[in-house]
């Protein structure tokens, strides 16, 4: 356990980042923890709570996943993919909506389903679940006009002075929206033992987290065919993380949440990115290592 | 109810969190049991949550309390600084400045920053510190620091800076090394030697930028040996035909003579340094200290402002777009 916590810690620093990470095994729930109770920025990592809300609202019938919204190119959020990137008028349905706010983090198509199923809704969610300190509190379209305003007339390349990463108030977890590591791999834990809402929305649910197209973070850590990995991302200018659930073929499945911030105001840093399947491979290694210790135990002649 | 009292309150809670135990707490508060009992109480009525499991023996948190317990701990924490600011305040400009600068700062840097702070808060008692920027960070975070000159990149969560300015770097190397021929540097000129350089667990992120800027610009050092103060690394330069990275400020007298010190053609690589605070925590005196170590190092360590010049193409991954 100790040990473990020293990797972590040693990989983190190794990568220039500082970082807190929670991972839960969803079957035995056992658990590791380095500061999975401080509050996070959560970035685009709430698209996954309204992601829920979205199935909740839907299984219980206020709304049907296959209804067709318009998508004016007019007042779209900024974003770089998805919706947000494109130029023209779309119609998606509700659940194609959330395929691309899941796979690409698309900012356009996340404020639309906000739009539909109302901030407040999304924190009922959370109460609901009993994440306490996970709280919505402006749309993805603000978060990023907010970082706009607060980056000034130098834009994207103003980002690399550290006097104005501190005053970006998208990075303050006080101000934005938020969680901890730990509601956030509870959360996960809810969505896979389908405690959320009706088993084929959990199965929609889990299914466009597998089609998150990113594979730099959770999902280099575990380069194995037969290990499956489903998770959302989340970024803002040197804030990096990703949730998301790891399942071994002997049917381990194990909840992980990993933040991280960097001490470089760079753009572009791999090793930020790649820690995160780091960590979250240490962590995964340490849970299923304890399942075995466990597993020997049993197996001894009483 | 509690609004007046809460701090009170909150400091008998973390009191008994903290001790496990209602006897222990009370001696610590300096107050007797059955008042510290009601306080809780009433904490847990005020809040809506049961804080405490209490058995004959013991207390322990509940999921509840454990959960409050950093929160409640913020709260002290604020209030204390609070208390503090308003002692300085309410003393017009009188009182202490807790102030660091990190130890690469030159004497004549530091006799200007003096000198300058004392011309424009003179009542005001300065207490400095000569601490790396990790240990700005840790003393900024139990609240032993009220303002510092930090290195970048660090941690910058919850803290106020003032601008950014560059010390650029050039290049200490033998005296009789070809390179040293140049006017200028280039790096790619450095080929041949090997570089001496801090320990990359003091700063990963400068180090590793440090190499890859180098790289870029055609140095890609033989082998990299660790040094850290002057003398040792002036030694390894000296008798392992190797070179460091230094600022101009820090090649003085005693540089020994069989070492020389040019800048780098270009600039491509520097030291950046910025005034740091507790954010909302910047007073008069904590300005006057960050104005002065701007002025100083402009002054006496060549250090200009440091604006992002070259362009920043974000990715798609970036997921964060301007």
């Amino acid at each position: 356990m100790t040990d473990t916590l020293t990797a972590l810690r040693t990989a983190f620093t190794d990568a220039g980042v500082t970082g807190r990470i929670h991972a839960l095994d969803i079957g035995s729930g056992a658990e590791l923890d380095l500061y999975g109770d401080e509050l996070v920025c959560t970035a685009s990592i709430h698209k996954l709570p309204l992601l829920v809300t979205l199935h909740e609202r839907a299984a219980a019938g206020d709304l049907d996943l296959t209804e067709q919204i318009d998508c004016p190119p007019l007042g779209r959020p900024a974003g770089p993919t998805g919706l947000a990137a494109m130029l023209d008028v779309a119609r998606l349905s509700l659940r194609d909506l959330a395929y691309l706010m899941m796979a690409v983090s698309d900012n356009a198509a996340a404020d639309l389903l906000l739009d539909r199923v109302g901030l407040d809704a999304v924190n009922r969610t959370a109460a609901r679940l009993g994440l306490s300190r996970t709280t919505v509190t402006h749309s993805f379209g603000e978060m990023m006009a907010s970082v706009k305003q607060d980056a000034g007339p130098g834009g994207a390349q103003a980002l690399a002075d550290p006097h104005v990463v501190a005053r970006l108030r998208a990075l303050d977890p006080a101000w934005g929206n938020r969680s901890t590591p730990r509601e956030l791999t509870r959360l996960l834990a809810a969505i896979w033992r389908d405690e959320v809402c009706t088993p084929e929305n959990g199965d929609a649910m889990r299914r466009l987290m597998a089609l998150q197209v990113w594979p730099h973070r959770l999902a280099s850590g575990f380069p194995f065919d037969d290990v499956h990995v489903a998770g959302k991302t989340g970024s803002l200018p040197t804030l990096r993380g990703e949730v998301g659930v790891v399942e071994y073929p002997d049917g381990g499945q194990y909840a992980v949440a990993v933040f991280t911030r960097t001490l470089s105001t760079a753009a572009i840093v791999p090793a930020a990115d790649a820690v995160i399947g780091t960590a979250a491979r240490i962590a995964v290694d340490a849970l299923r290592e304890r399942r075995t210790q466990k597993g020997m135990r049993s197996a001894e002649p009483g | 109810m509690l609004v007046v009292d809460l701090i009170r309150h909150l400091e008998c809670f973390v009191a008994v969190a903290e001790e496990s135990h209602f006897g222990r707490a009370a001696t610590r508060l300096n107050m007797a049991q059955p008042p510290l009992s009601q306080r809780i109480q009433r904490l847990e009525r005020e809040l809506e949550v049961r804080l405490f499991d209490r058995t004959s023996r013991q207390v322990v948190l509940t999921k509840a309390g454990t959960l409050l317990l950093p929160e409640a701990r913020e709260v002290l924490a604020r209030a204390g600084t609070l208390r503090a600011a308003a002692l300085r305040i309410r003393d017009g400009e009188s009182g202490l400045l807790r102030a660091a600068l990190p130890p690469d700062i030159a004497g004549t840097t530091v006799a200007a920053l003096l000198s300058e702070f004392r011309a424009n808060c003179a009542t005001v008692e300065l207490e400095l510190h000569e601490l790396s920027t990790a240990e700005q960070l840790e003393r900024f975070a139990s609240q032993g620091l009220d303002v510092g000159l930090v290195h970048h990149p660090c941690d910058v969560t919850g803290l106020e800076l003032g601008p950014v300015l560059r010390r650029d770097l050039g290049v200490l190397l033998p005296r009789d090394a070809p390179a040293a021929q140049h006017t200028e540097v280039p790096l790619a000129a450095l080929a041949e030697h090997d570089l001496v350089l801090f320990p990359r667990a003091g700063s990963p992120a400068l180090y590793d930028d440090l190499l890859t800027t180098c790289a870029r610009g055609g140095y890609t050092p033989p082998a990299v040996r660790h040094g850290r103060g002057a003398s040792f690394v002036r030694g390894l330069v000296l008798s392992a035909a190797a070179v460091a990275l230094a600022p101009r400020d820090t090649a003085d007298d005693t540089t020994p003579p069989g070492l020389v010190w040019r800048p780098l053609a270009g600039a491509p690589l520097a030291w950046r340094h910025s005034a740091a605070w507790p954010r909302g925590h910047g007073d008069a005196a904590v300005r006057a200290f960050a104005d002065a170590a701007a002025h100083a190092l402009r002054t006496t360590a060549d250090a200009r402002p440091d604006t992002p010049t070259r362009p920043t193409y974000l990715r798609p991954a970036a997921e964060y777009w301007l």
